[in-house]
């Protein structure tokens, strides 16, 4: 099948991948001049696994092409994969799209402009004619977005026209394999279902970490607690694990709009105190660090492991090494800053700053510091030479944001360590 | 030769009498062109005189005497930083405050616009760490909540200012409560401490002389607070939690301000003229730094119009040489102050202090006890409310009241029609006022056979001082305004505006009673009313009575 691309978005490009691979040939729509695709993928998306080399090949065999608007709005089968604040585009390109044909269109649209707006893009539509816009919720997530297309254990289509219901399911037919759920709903339920999952999952990880901080007051350790809670078979393990704050591009944008949309129309502040407790939870590490010397980091060297918001991404967006490097910078000390991935990013962010430093070797980065701040767990950082750390620092002080070592281990081999709510 | 002996005050006397029964309705009917003879203007800003009770003649005497009160060499040693602040040694140099940094004053052999803006600069990099949410307490969240310690001169500037400027707010500053606690009897603090938390409150602990009993027992419990809600070391709370702004550097040191946390302020600003300064911090927290150096600006082009400008055209002057001819001439006693904008609900108390500290003296730069009225009794409220308390007074009241209109031009330019018809509204309010004011039954048309109850004399005296819109500079021109005014008429009342010794005596005789209220120790020397009332808490705090 013949399908037209819009946005370039990290879910636009792997949504493209997928669907080349799987044999459709895909119009990726720019508008620039730029004739190679790595270019405009950005360093951000081209860093995430498998990607790069996925778009490379079918671009070769031509089953991924670069396209202007004019040629893309040719064809009638569409999906949008846009920013959450691009909408007003999105309208320019349906009612193209709308001008332009006059028998059947599908839109695809999995992009978060919030619930409702399927249903506006519909309004500029023919219904009549089968034209119709539809609502598909995406589960890309940075690190593991092909895997996510390739192999998703649910599918969520908002649609009310059968024969474009029908047209998605088989468009997405070769990633069905492992499908246990797959709900067919209006675009507007289907919309506020991915927004009350995105809103679920932040509120067990922000009820989380209120316990780990708790925890560490009550001098009670929160893996015991959260160990006890995961077995209760009515909340499950997952997304209980505490640690400095979440972060990302579409996580956080789309939460904070479910935030705005409860506050203005339920007068409700429940989201509203997830995000707000999640932006204090990034600096949780400093706030450690910050007491551990008394209130006073004025020249002190400190190091960083891991800056990217999650480990697989080389993303910065939303991350809590950011927050944390201002906090530092702030207080006129030196951040010393390592991340198998994100450190260009880094150097870009803070291009002329004589208080940050990127450094390429994660043991080297640890020399003469006054303590270490881990904030992504990265596979690498799980099992360090200690001994060796030990002998590159200054001070032997570990902050550990996302309790990746053992307490009783790293206190045994002589450092000091702070943890979330251990 | 004292004041009521020269030959222009002379002059001014038999000129009251000829014309003091002229009615304002008289007068404004004379001659249709009056407001253009009695208006000025600096920059926008407006001072309409066409209501005072003058007419050309008057203002001619009125500069005759400040001429033969050799104003402008007073002016010239109150901007050269003479001692004119003689029974304290002191020169009053709040104008250096606002000089722009390019300018050059030497005081006592150093230039002190470096000083002045050296300390601006380090107030910015308080206010930029504050508002990026970098100066962190003792738990390391960010301070999110100020509170201003001080009372007086370190109270009421940042407190006025701070509600003036209130549209000009940094949208940093929007998540930033800021509060004022300045009573002595703890009742301002105790309620305040309990709604904050002492993780994110950071205290600014202002007092020129950093020993005001009222401040000091406020930071005191404000210390305390800290101490039992954080657990932390004092130099932790002293350097995370305090700011100082004193000019006693070491009184600061001795309470355990760091000096990083301290700023200076020097002895050649009056605590009434100090909010331009490091006292103004909460201002400049509000509104940023830039729109504090506009308020500077303006009031800087103030002082120049005031130094450079002929008396007849001079906004400061005029202003002052009106109140001299109302109160000395007409004998009136009294004076409103009236805002017709709710920003400026605390301008009446600020001038309260700037005009009554000043020139509420009766003894003369010579020593001399003198003859004639100085500072009247002052007051005010935002118009509108007024209108609803004391106009009564005003208009049909025994007291004649001159009285001070303050309201601008434009407001709510991006706002709702609703909120620009409200302003429509204060301005009618305005105008309403001083015509009736000045005009009585005439301004409705109230004939002879009205109800005696529903009459008004007018003739009640006003000035209305019009800006343009309220903006930091505009604002810094009408405090400067103000300011140079009351010095004014100190020179004409031969009367020294910058010390304040009427009210030294009541804070030493307050010292001396706390020990019979914390005691049985009576000392015989009180009076008998006093020694009655100490009786009677005693008895009262026992549970006797």
């Amino acid at each position: 099948m013949k399908i037209a691309i819009w946005g370039n978005e990290l879910t636009a490009w792997a949504t493209a991948g997928a669907l080349a691979e799987t044999g459709n040939e895909v119009l990726f729509v720019s508008h620039g001049q730029i004739k190679d695709p790595i270019t405009l993928m950005g360093s951000s998306i081209c860093n995430e696994p498998g990607l790069r080399d996925l778009i490379c090949e079918e671009f070769e065999c031509k089953r991924i092409r670069l396209v202007q608007t004019r040629t893309a709005i040719g064809i009638p089968t569409h999906i949008l994969s846009m920013k959450p604040d691009e909408y007003e585009q999105a309208e320019e390109i349906v009612s193209k799209l709308a001008a332009r044909h006059d028998g059947p269109l599908l839109i695809i649209n999995q992009s978060h402009f919030g619930v409702g707006a399927t249903d506006r893009l519909q309004t500029l539509l023919n219904k009549c004619k089968h034209q119709c816009v539809a609502y598909f919720a995406e589960n890309v997530s940075e690190g593991e977005a092909l895997n996510r297309i390739r192999n998703p254990k649910s599918l969520i289509i908002g649609c009310d026209h059968e024969q474009s219901t029908l047209a998605i399911q088989s468009l997405f037919r070769p990633f069905m394999t492992h499908v246990e759920h797959m709900f067919v709903m209006s675009p507007k339920e289907a919309e506020f279902t991915k927004l009350s999952i995105i809103g679920m999952l932040a509120l067990r990880i922000g009820y989380a970490n209120e316990l780990a901080n708790l925890a560490s007051q009550l001098d009670v350790d929160i893996d015991v607690i959260r160990r006890g809670m995961g077995a209760d078979p009515r909340i499950g393990r997952h997304h209980l694990f505490p640690g400095c704050g979440f972060g990302g591009n579409t996580f956080p944008q789309i939460l904070n709009s479910l935030a705005r949309l409860l506050s203005e129309t339920g007068d409700s502040t429940l989201m509203q105190t997830v995000v707000q407790e999640n932006e204090k939870q990034k600096e949780l590490p400093f706030r450690s660090l910050w007491r551990h010397f008394d209130c006073d980091l004025h020249g002190r060297k400190i190091a960083i492991w891991g800056a990217s918001f999650k480990p697989g991404s080389a993303s910065l967006d939303g991350a809590p090494s950011l927050k944390i490097i201002d906090a530092i910078v702030a207080q006129q000390a030196d951040a010393r800053v390592h991340d198998p991935e994100a450190l260009e990013n880094v150097q870009y962010l803070y291009p002329d700053n004589s208080f940050v430093k990127v450094i390429n070797n994660k043991y080297d980065a640890l020399k003469d510091v006054d303590a270490l701040l881990l904030l992504t767990e990265w596979p690498e950082y799980w099992s360090p030479d200690f001994e060796l750390m030990k002998k590159q620092m200054k001070t032997p002080l570990i902050i550990d944001g996302r309790n990746v070592f053992s307490r009783k281990q790293i206190e045994g081999l002589g450092f000091t360590y702070y943890s979330v709510g251990r | 030769m004292t004041l009521t002996d020269k030959q222009s005050w002379q002059a001014l006397r038999k000129h009251a009498v000829k014309i003091g029964n002229l009615h304002l309705s008289e007068l404004l009917a004379d001659d249709a062109k009056r407001f253009q003879s009695m208006n000025l203007c600096v920059d926008n800003l407006l001072l309409d005189y066409s209501k005072q009770r003058i007419t050309k003649k008057t203002i001619g005497l009125l500069c005759d005497l400040a001429r033969e009160c050799e104003l402008s060499r007073w002016i010239e040693q109150l901007f050269r930083g003479d001692k004119v602040n003689h029974s304290e040694g002191r020169a009053a140099l709040h104008m250096a405050l606002r000089l722009p940094a390019e300018r050059e004053l030497k005081f006592e052999g150093d230039n002190i616009v470096s000083d002045v803006h050296l300390t601006l600069s380090r107030m910015k990099t308080i206010v930029e760490r504050i508002h990026a949410r970098q100066w962190r307490g003792y738990s390391g969240l960010p301070v999110d909540t100020i509170v201003n310690i001080g009372v007086g001169g370190s109270d009421l500037g940042p407190f006025m200012a701070r509600r003036a400027l209130i549209d000009d707010r940094r949208p940093e500053a929007k998540q930033l409560k800021i509060y004022f606690v300045s009573s002595m009897d703890g009742s301002q603090i105790a309620a305040r401490l309990g709604t904050l938390n002492p993780a994110t409150t950071l205290f600014i602990i202002s007092s020129k002389s950093f020993t005001t009993i009222d401040t000091l027992s406020n930071a005191n419990t404000a210390l305390q607070w800290l101490r039992q809600a954080s657990g932390a070391k004092d130099e932790v709370l002293y350097r995370r939690h305090f700011i100082g702004v004193s000019a006693n550097a070491s009184k600061m040191e001795a309470w355990g301000i760091p000096p990083n946390s301290r700023l200076h302020l020097w002895n050649w600003i009056g605590g009434r003229y100090s909010m331009w300064s490091a006292i103004g911090l909460p201002i400049a927290l509000e509104v940023g730094m830039h729109n504090f150096h506009r308020m500077l600006a303006g009031a800087h082009a103030m002082d120049e119009h005031f130094r450079n400008t002929g008396f007849e055209k001079n906004l400061p002057v005029m202003l002052a040489m009106i109140g001299i001819w109302n109160i000395n001439f007409l004998n009136i006693r009294a004076h409103a102050i009236l805002p017709y904008d709710g920003r400026l609900s605390h301008l009446p108390s600020y001038l309260e202090q700037l005009e009554m500290e000043s020139n509420g003296k009766s003894v003369s730069r010579d020593g001399e006890e003198i003859d004639y009225n100085t500072c009247p009794i002052l007051w005010g409220e935002i118009g509108p409310n007024a209108q609803h308390a004391f106009y009564q007074l005003l208009h049909q009241g025994t007291e004649s009241v001159m009285c001070d209109f303050v309201v601008s031009a434009r407001r709510y330019t991006r706002d709702s029609a609703e909120l620009q018809q409200q302003h429509t509204l204060t301005l009618a309010n305005c105008l309403a006022q001083s015509r009736i004011l000045a005009l009585g039954d005439i301004a409705s048309g109230n004939g002879t056979d009205t109800p005696y109850f529903k009459r008004y004399r007018g003739n009640r005296p006003s000035t209305t001082i019009l800006l343009d819109e309220l903006t930091p500079y505009s604002f810094g021109q009408l405090i400067a305004l103000y300011e140079h005014k009351v010095f004014v008429q100190s020179v004409i009342w031969n009367i020294n505006p910058f010390d304040q010794w009427g009210v030294e005596l009541g804070k030493a005789m307050a010292t001396e009673l706390l020990k019979p209220l914390s005691s049985s120790d009576d000392r015989p020397d009180f009076d008998s009313s006093t020694s009655g009332l100490l009786q009677s808490i005693r008895e009262r705090q026992s549970g006797k009575s």
